[in-house]
């Protein structure tokens, strides 16, 4: 199973694989604070994208993405207008 | 799993964050959520459910301990509880060590 070596990369297929399949897609966090480390999965069952770090900085950008995925889960598929 | 509300959730993930500071991980998982409130019938059977698409499943857990929601509104503090809970990660600077005092390479 590959582990991006550059968040970038990672961001940007992960968005790709979410747009692709939204209803398939499941994303996974898992964090070890007693190791240090965070690593993230995004699949769809046949398409596994992971990534791993140790840095502090990366949390920021894990916990944005976390985020704008789930925005998307949550808005219309039509219109990006918010409910409520 | 235990099924909870939005803010229920937040508090239990909080003590899940808490509870696994010395050992063992917080597994999150996040997945889109169309409704469905029986499982997928076998052919024949009629599907009535209400489909939704403005939900998604929000899931934790410690190994042991299985806690669950379904968000239908970003919540701002969700994203902020991450991010505050998960602060033992090493930060840049190549001076100072490591804050890390129980950990060992």
């Amino acid at each position: 199973m590959p582990y991006y070596q550059t968040w970038e990369e990672f961001a940007r297929a992960a968005e790709q694989l979410y747009l692709t399949a939204p209803v398939k897609v499941r994303v996974v966090l898992k964090y070890r604070h007693c190791d240090g480390n965070l690593r993230i999965k995004v699949t769809d069952d046949a398409v596994c994208l992971q990534y791993k770090t140790d840095q502090a900085q990366d949390v920021k950008k894990i916990e944005k993405l976390h985020g704008k995925l789930m925005r998307l889960m949550v808005s219309k598929e039509s219109g990006a207008m918010e409910t409520d | 799993m235990v099924l909870l509300e939005n803010d229920s959730f937040l508090t239990e993930l909080t003590r899940l964050f808490q509870k696994c500071r010395t050992s063992g991980s917080v597994a999150i998982t996040l997945k889109k959520y169309d409704g469905r409130t029986k499982p997928v019938p076998r052919k024949g059977h009629p599907v009535n459910y209400e489909p939704a698409d403005n939900k998604c499943l929000l899931r934790a857990s410690d190994g042991k301990k299985k806690i669950s929601t379904v968000v239908s509104l970003q919540h701002h503090a969700y994203s902020n509880l991450l991010r505050a809970h998960m602060d033992g990660l090493k930060k840049k600077d190549k001076k100072s060590k490591s804050k890390k005092t129980k950990a060992t390479q």
